[in-house]
């Protein structure tokens, strides 16, 4: 290669980082700056009803959503009932969801970081649910939760369990519980992934001086392993809650919400409100509630877990 | 006991054993661990089986009782009929357009980027890597409604009207929206593992910035640009919300919503349903088990390193 420079490549050069980085910036400013600039601009607004014209109402849209309406009834003294049932909805669909696919997939995760023969195996086995469209790990739960051909049904009635068909999905509380099954089932993986990456940075001179010292497993798992794990679990367990609190697929394809409003949660709720009833007011005020609570959970988490002194 | 082939004896060596009379603790652990494990892998993949096995059962046994768990006449019926009584070829070819045009986009734009993050400090450098790392963040399903509007009412660029509502342009610059972060934030990392001094050396030789970067460095990021690529396409063709906002009809309907059309009001055609599911998750399972290593290497570049 040759050492003369061109000055048409020395400027070049000087040009690499505005044209590397450039479009990428323009790119995002359109496509993601815009767009959430308007939500908080649409969020302001409300279609009139009558003249199908979007009026400035200032924050009238967070008032009707969060608030009881005047001469209605209302939830704890002045919330909107919907507000405060369908939050509760999804405080026990993520509480629950998050919780249990956690626990099991650090149980995985542990097993997993074994040195087994086949490994490989179980891992690509363990992780494909995760991979797979969500729409259709909803509806294939849907499915096995049917009342009258439903593999769960079918199952339990030939292990002679059950006698009837359970109508898992008309029933308000086996609905979420069928629900949060299937997140679990979808999402474990995630945790199992994150956490086996976690678990490699232990070093295993450690756990064999856990062994000589004699400390038991559970002291093991709490003194050698846990330390050097929370900047995973603290990774998971972010990523994990924002993503089921904006969730929308699992819901809509299984229960739509229903039955009644039992498993309406604040993703379906959105999608409502701003496409089937119309009112983008309402539905972009939403977004931004959402779009608060995510940072907030994030903010807190870090804040709570604390910075970790074995930074991966 | 004593003859060297007996099944016993090879479990015992399979598991680390040399003497032939030691059980320790370590190996009735390892058991315990293939125990657990099998039972957890049986467990999860049943409803695959079930779905798998109801997409290859005729219409009339999938609705029939006793329900059985071994197809008794199988057959690619359902297969054939989605494929001829619906548009599920206009699906998937709209499927793979825009999973494939978002990937190539959130690529080639993130390992550029992702480069110049990783390489150089620049005005602002620390601070915009920042907010694209926030813009992660936002909940995409906050942004239907600017997202719905945009793409209904665009504005004017370069005198072009008319609506990008229903069409795959829509989905792929909508789709670019989570993607694009997360590739420029894998490969800033991928970036960083490899040393400086190689881009150093290579300038020393008379490269320019750009042939240091195209002819050194980028050949080494290819398993990183593989990792990438495959979590773009699967998060692409796995959406969900906004191709339900986005688009009404088979020109631009993608496979998830052409899945989720099979329930009506009151009925489910969970045959049909289960054969058009399988053809949805076919790309996820064949990454699944071929690129696995690519998936979970990309996944804790985007997430472990914080």
């Amino acid at each position: 290669m040759s050492i003369e420079k061109s000055p048409l490549r020395r400027k070049l050069d000087k040009l690499f980082v505005p044209l590397t980085v450039g479009p990428t910036l323009l790119w995002i400013a359109a496509i993601i700056v815009y767009p959430t600039a308007k939500l908080l601009f649409s969020s302001l607004q409300f279609r009139n009803p009558v003249t199908n014209e979007l009026e400035f109402v200032g924050l009238r849209n967070f008032q009707r959503l969060i608030l009881a309406r005047e001469g209605s009834d209302a939830a704890l003294g002045v919330f909107n009932p919907s507000f405060v049932s369908f939050t509760t909805n999804t405080v026990i669909y993520v509480g629950f969801s998050v919780s249990i696919s956690f626990l099991l997939g650090l149980g995985i995760a542990l097993l997993l970081d074994k040195d087994l023969k086949g490994r490989g195996w179980f891992r690509t086995a363990v992780i494909v649910p995760w991979i797979l469209p969500y729409v259709m790990s909803g509806l294939m739960w849907r499915w096995m939760f049917q009342s009258d051909f439903g593999a769960i049904n079918g199952a339990l009635q030939r292990l002679g369990i059950i006698s009837g068909n359970i109508p898992f999905l008309s029933d308000g509380a086996l609905a979420m519980m069928a629900l949060i099954i299937a997140d679990v089932w979808v999402f474990t993986p995630f945790i199992i992934i994150i956490l086996l990456a976690g678990l490699q940075n232990v070093p295993e001179q450690l756990y064999d001086a856990a062994e000589v010292d004699g400390a038991s497993r559970w002291s093991r798992f709490w003194n050698v392993t846990y330390p050097f794990l929370k900047p995973s679990i603290l990774v998971a367990l972010t990523i994990r809650i924002i993503f089921d609190i904006r969730a929308l697929d699992l819901v809509w394809v299984m229960t739509q919400g229903g039955p009644g409003k039992s498993t309406e949660v604040w993703a379906s709720w959105l999608y409502r409100t701003a496409q089937v009833f119309n009112e983008p007011g309402t539905g972009a005020a939403l977004g931004v509630v959402l779009l608060a609570v995510t940072f907030a959970i994030v903010a807190s988490l870090y804040k709570i877990f604390g910075e970790s002194p074995y930074e991966a | 006991m004593s003859t060297k082939k007996s099944p016993l004896n090879r479990l015992r060596r399979s598991l680390g054993l040399e003497t032939q009379n030691e059980w320790p603790s370590v190996a009735r652990e390892r058991l315990l661990a293939y125990g657990l494990l099998a039972v957890y892998v049986l467990i999860i993949w049943f409803p695959i089986y079930y779905i798998f096995i109801t997409s290859i059962k005729p219409s009339s046994e999938v609705l029939s009782l006793p329900i059985t768990f071994l197809p008794q006449s199988p057959t690619a019926q359902n297969y054939v009929d989605i494929f001829t009584n619906r548009p599920f070829d206009n699906y998937t070819i709209n499927s793979m357009i825009v999973a494939t045009t978002t990937t190539l986009i959130c690529i080639t734009l993130g390992t550029v980027t992702g480069y110049s993050f990783s390489r150089f400090d620049f005005m602002g450098n620390k601070s915009l890597l920042l907010s694209i790392v926030g813009a992660r963040m936002i909940p995409p399903i906050a942004l239907i409604v600017p997202f719905f509007q945009i793409m209904s009412n665009p504005p004017l660029i370069g005198g072009f009207t008319g609506s990008l509502y229903d069409t795959r342009l829509a989905l792929i610059l909508t789709y670019t929206f989570f993607n694009l972060p997360f590739a420029v934030w894998i490969m800033k990392n991928y970036f960083d593992g490899i040393p400086e001094s190689l881009d150093e050396q290579a300038r020393i030789d008379g490269c320019s910035r750009w042939e240091a970067f195209v002819k050194i460095i980028l050949p080494m990021a290819k398993p990183g640009i593989a990792a990438t690529a495959i979590l773009a396409f699967i998060f692409s063709w796995n959406e969900f919300v906004f191709a339900l906002v986005l688009t009404s009809s088979e020109q631009a309907q993608t496979l998830p919503i052409a899945v989720s059309l099979f329930v009506a009001d009151d009925f489910v055609d969970w045959a049909h349903l289960a054969a058009g599911g399988m053809i949805a998750a076919l790309p996820g399972i064949l990454f699944g088990l071929f690129f696995q290593q690519y998936i979970v290497s990309g996944l804790t570049q985007g997430a472990v390193k914080e």
